[in-house]
């Protein structure tokens, strides 16, 4: 009597390998639409061709066009009170102002000289090299 | 051999079924394509507006003490004003030129659009201001 092995199941490693990679681009994926999402309006930053890298971290204050603004993404009244919590804590924060192009200055340069006075070290204005 | 003697064989049991991973690939795909879809990505770049650092480099050239620093003046509509002289972007980039060097203050009106300020900081640097400074007018108390 002749006895046969059935045929060996085929391993499922590449399923495994699959996932892992869908896995990775999905975390990527929700990481950087995380990062553009830091405002609960809609900020297009002004158009300049002379703006310099932006390192990572720091405050990020987004300023609306009508002039409502943002802490890291939460509305605030009065933008003062979390950034200079933040300044205090450590003074060489860099805080980012990310204002909407049709902002208009009266919202953004008092902050700017209220920033400067209460010992921020660096803060910058957010541009783009082009329109999105 | 007899009857008796005879060998059993058994199959071996077959293995227990996976979990079934498709329905699993499924959803991690749609969602894939779902932050894939709605991510936007901006290139995004930065103007320093404080560097408290830039004041304690002392091995910066000084500006020339001859030179007058160029006031631009930003209006409300956005167009930037050298002595009352409203100015277009290559005649703003002239006068930039023009003053070899001397620092740029720019005086915004408060209801200016910030578009209009950080073109006016753009043009200036290209035509090769080395010190921008952007003032503002306080009330008195």
């Amino acid at each position: 009597m002749r006895l046969t092995r059935p045929p060996a199941r085929q391993a499922p490693e590449t399923i495994v390998a699959l996932i892992d990679v869908v896995f990775f681009l999905l975390v990527f994926f929700m990481l950087i639409g995380r990062m553009d999402a830091t405002a609960p309006f809609e900020v297009s930053p002004p158009v300049a061709q002379t703006g310099s890298d932006m390192p990572a971290g720091g405050i990020t204050l987004s300023v609306a066009a009508d002039g409502a603004m943002a802490v890291d993404g939460l509305p605030v009244t009065d933008p003062m009170v979390p950034l200079l919590a933040g300044i205090r804590e450590t003074p060489e924060t860099l805080v980012r102002i990310n204002a909407h192009h049709t902002a208009e200055l009266r919202h953004i340069l008092p902050l700017i000289a209220e920033l400067e006075a209460a010992g921020a070290r660096e803060v910058a204005l957010v541009v783009t090299p082009s329109a999105p | 051999m007899s009857q008796a003697d005879a060998i059993i064989l058994r199959r071996p049991r077959p293995p227990r079924a996976l979990i079934s991973l498709v329905a699993m690939i499924d959803v991690l795909l749609i969602l894939l394509v779902f932050f894939m879809v709605t991510s936007t990505y901006l290139d995004l770049d930065m103007i320093p507006a404080v560097s408290q650092d830039e004041n304690t480099a002392s091995t910066a050239p000084l500006p020339d003490q001859r030179s007058r620093p160029l006031m631009i003046r930003i209006g409300a509509d956005g167009r930037p004003f050298v002595r009352g002289q409203p100015l277009d972007d290559q005649m703003l980039a002239a006068r930039v030129r023009d003053a070899n060097g001397a620092p740029v203050l720019i005086l915004p009106t408060g209801v200016a659009q910030t578009q209009s300020l950080v073109t006016v900081m753009d043009i200036a640097t290209r035509a090769g201001a080395r010190e921008v400074r952007v003032i503002r007018l306080e009330a008195r108390p």
